[in-house]
């Protein structure tokens, strides 16, 4: 178990910044995930702490050590992988048996340990098995078991869940939860599912180029996102932004106008789904498409600031498609951004009671 | 609502079940006539492919000192072609794979019947006279009546170990530079990286017997002139490019995923390599140990150039001088030194096969 830390780490390929300025305090025991859309830096984040990557610069500290030049085989780090990458050639338990040889520990005691990591995996029954006779879902406990099977220090998932079917992806989600709050190890969930995110980590660190856009738990990043861009990132179906202007005291969005205090100009307005309703005025629109999906009805509506989606509770339709409708929604519910910085201005009212 | 039409053209709408039976009949016999005229040509190819060798093994047993009779390759032919034609026919006439299995079964046995009868008395073992006496020649000089000095052989064992020597010892070598000099070009970039990797391509293609002249000369300077282990090195340097890209290709296949696995499981980067990533490429191993190996084995012009002592021959050199000698007057010894020349590299393909299959240059990208 141990405490993470960036100090100013820089990451350089050539003259790509793939890591810029990164610092970021991870604590013993926790569950973070790093979220991000491809090409963030998430991955190269992942890669140095396992010691793969070298930071080009700053300083890795694990429990107060710098790191920095520790190899990969020395720093007990369980990883596991997208693709799993099991070695192909051995059975499960050579697999998982494999860190431990090299940790010069009696051979009993190791087939003990891989006994123990598999079962905490529900994988024993497979022991003799290649990873070309598992399922997806048995490989990634394998992947697991092997992973754990050393008592890592840090645990690091590269996108765990990606290629499993939905159904096991939320058993998954469930058990590794369950599992790092068992094992209490310092986890690492690195992916581009902002789901997998905010339903698995206590806390998450949100990259965008190679920078860190902001930390926060689930609910902040949701209901008070810095910046436009988490705002669309975090959240299914995503948010709607809409082009509004703030002045003389307000905020006008199509006909809709709210009081605002801040200063006038260009602002984006982000609307949540489920916090429109279908009002008697308001937003003016058409329903476009309707998106069944179980307990609620998506409806794409077009209005004349564009498509907006809301999100109706109970499973039947009210509305049907080409259907004139008026959108209404609470200033309270409402996050305002400028345009120009992107950046939130207008959040403290929208905060739910803490 | 168009009613989609069927692959045969005809509209579907029109259709009755009787047509639908018409139709696939006529599907039915349209696919064997096909199969038919695919297996006719197949046979017309490969037969000037496959004749050679028969009549090689023909000739080897059956031929006879001095005598140049060619009725038993005709006998011999009579019966393979009528077997094959029956193949053919059994396969086109067959309604089920049992039908098949027997008729196929059938016709080999009377083949071999017929054969036996045919072509049996004229077998014997007398050719394979070399492998037993090294002098064999003036045996067979002798038994034609001619009694001039014939040339001196060498036993064929100790040109049979010479080039098993030559080609056991190229394969080793390349064995074990390829794959490391392979795994380097995959994973490690530096500089030059691509030039190397063209000109690995380049060096390739270059005819290697227009070097022969220098190869010769420095061979004589340091010394290695007439012996075995100059010929490897000269081997192994026109082999190597090759395997290398053959085993570069293999190796980028092999996901980076599971190497920095095994990093952070603790191995070093040897380690991983000779646990985790060499595993993922037998095939390419093997694929490059039987090319490299029937490389050696066949090996002529340069043996040819750089060996001279007769107790340095290899199986080709001997082969050669065989032809040489006794040419004239016994083809039946020649065939059989070919023979006993051919089984090696047979055997070892045969073997192999099943690997080299699985070998796509067509993948390999640089």
């Amino acid at each position: 178990m141990a405490r993470v830390e960036f100090h100013n780490v820089v990451k350089r390929f050539g003259d790509v910044e793939a890591i810029r300025d990164m610092n970021l305090t991870i604590e013993d025991g926790e569950f973070v995930a790093l979220l991000g859309p491809s090409g963030c830096g998430k991955s190269t984040s992942l890669f140095m702490l396992a010691g793969i990557y070298l930071p080009s610069s700053g300083e890795l500290l694990f429990d107060d050590r710098v790191v920095n030049e520790v190899e990969a085989k020395d720093r007990n780090i369980g990883i596991v992988f997208q693709s799993y990458a099991l070695y192909p050639h051995m059975t499960v338990r050579d697999n998982v048996l494999f860190p431990l040889r090299f940790k010069r520990i009696p051979r009993e005691e190791a087939l003990g340990r891989v006994r123990a990591a598999a079962d905490l995996v529900q994988v024993e029954e497979l022991l003799d098995r290649r990873p070309s006779e598992l399922s997806g879902g048995q490989q990634q406990r394998v992947a697991l078991a092997r992973a754990l099977v050393k008592e890592p220090q840090l645990l690091l998932l590269d996108e765990p869940l990606s290629n499993l079917d939905a159904t096991l992806r939320l058993t998954m989600r469930t058990e590794i939860k369950s599992l790092q709050k068992k094992l209490r190890v310092t986890t690492i969930l690195v992916t581009h599912d902002q789901v997998e995110a905010t339903t698995m980590a206590d806390r998450i660190i949100c990259m965008r180029g190679g920078r860190i856009e902001q930390i926060g738990t689930p609910d902040d990043l949701y209901h008070r996102p810095d910046s436009l861009f988490i705002a669309g990132f975090i959240g299914s179906p995503p948010i709607n932004l809409i082009r509004g202007q703030a002045r003389d005291g307000a905020v006008h969005v199509g006909p809709v106008a709210f009081p605002f205090e801040g200063l006038p100009g260009a602002v984006t307005v982000g609307l949540r789904p489920e916090h429109l309703k279908f009002a008697v005025s308001g937003l003016k629109g058409r329903i476009g498409q309707m998106e069944p999906m179980g307990r609620e009805i998506l409806y794409v509506v077009e209005t004349d600031v564009g498509y907006v989606r809301v999100l109706e509770h109970g499973s039947l339709a009210v509305h049907a498609a080409g259907e004139p409708v008026n959108i209404g929604f609470s200033p309270d519910e409402s996050l305002v951004f400028e345009t120009a910085s992107e950046r939130l201005i207008a959040a403290a009212r929208v905060c739910p009671p803490a | 609502m168009a009613a989609p039409a069927t692959f045969t053209g005809i509209d579907t709408r029109l259709a009755t079940p009787a047509d639908w039976d018409r139709l696939a009949a006529r599907a039915r016999s349209l696919r064997r006539a096909k199969a038919v005229a695919l297996y006719a040509f197949l046979i017309a190819v490969s037969l000037p492919i496959i004749l050679p060798y028969f009549w090689l093994l023909t000739i080897a047993f059956s031929t006879k000192t001095g005598v140049a009779d060619t009725l038993v390759l005709w006998r011999s032919l009579a019966v393979l072609a009528l077997a094959v034609i029956a193949f053919w026919l059994a396969a086109m006439l067959a309604q089920t794979r049992r039908q098949m299995w027997v008729g196929v079964t059938a016709i080999a046995l009377a083949a071999t019947i017929v054969f036996a009868r045919l072509v049996g008395p004229d077998l014997h073992l007398r050719n394979f006279i070399f492998l037993v006496e090294p002098d064999f020649a003036s045996i067979v000089r002798s038994r034609a009546g001619e009694v001039r000095g014939a040339v001196q052989f060498p036993s064929v064992w100790r040109a049979f170990g010479n080039s098993t020597l030559i080609a056991g010892a190229q394969t080793v070598i390349v064995l074990t530079v390829a794959p490391l000099a392979a795994y380097y070009l995959s994973r490690f970039q530096f500089p030059a990286r691509a030039a190397m990797l063209r000109s690995l391509l380049v060096l390739h293609a270059f005819p290697v017997l227009t070097l022969i002249v220098p190869m010769f000369l420095m061979l004589y300077w340091i010394g290695l002139l007439d012996t075995l282990a100059g010929v490897i090195l000269v081997l192994v340097a026109f082999e190597l490019p090759f395997a290398i890209f053959i085993m570069k290709g293999f190796f980028d296949a092999v996901p980076w995923d599971i190497e920095m696995s095994a990093l952070t499981d603790g191995a070093s980067r040897r380690q991983a390599f000779l646990r985790v990533v060499l595993p993922q490429v037998r095939n390419g191993l093997l694929a490059i140990a039987v090319f490299t190996f029937i490389r050696g084995w066949e090996e002529y012009i340069f043996v040819f150039t750089f060996l001279i002592r007769n107790t340095n021959w290899t199986m080709s050199l001997y082969m050669y001088y065989v032809r040489d000698d006794v040419m004239g007057v016994d083809y039946g010894v020649v065939s059989a030194v070919g023979v006993f020349y051919l089984v090696p590299s047979l055997i070892l393909y045969l073997a192999a096969q099943r690997y080299l299959m699985q070998m796509s240059i067509g993948g390999v990208k640089g």
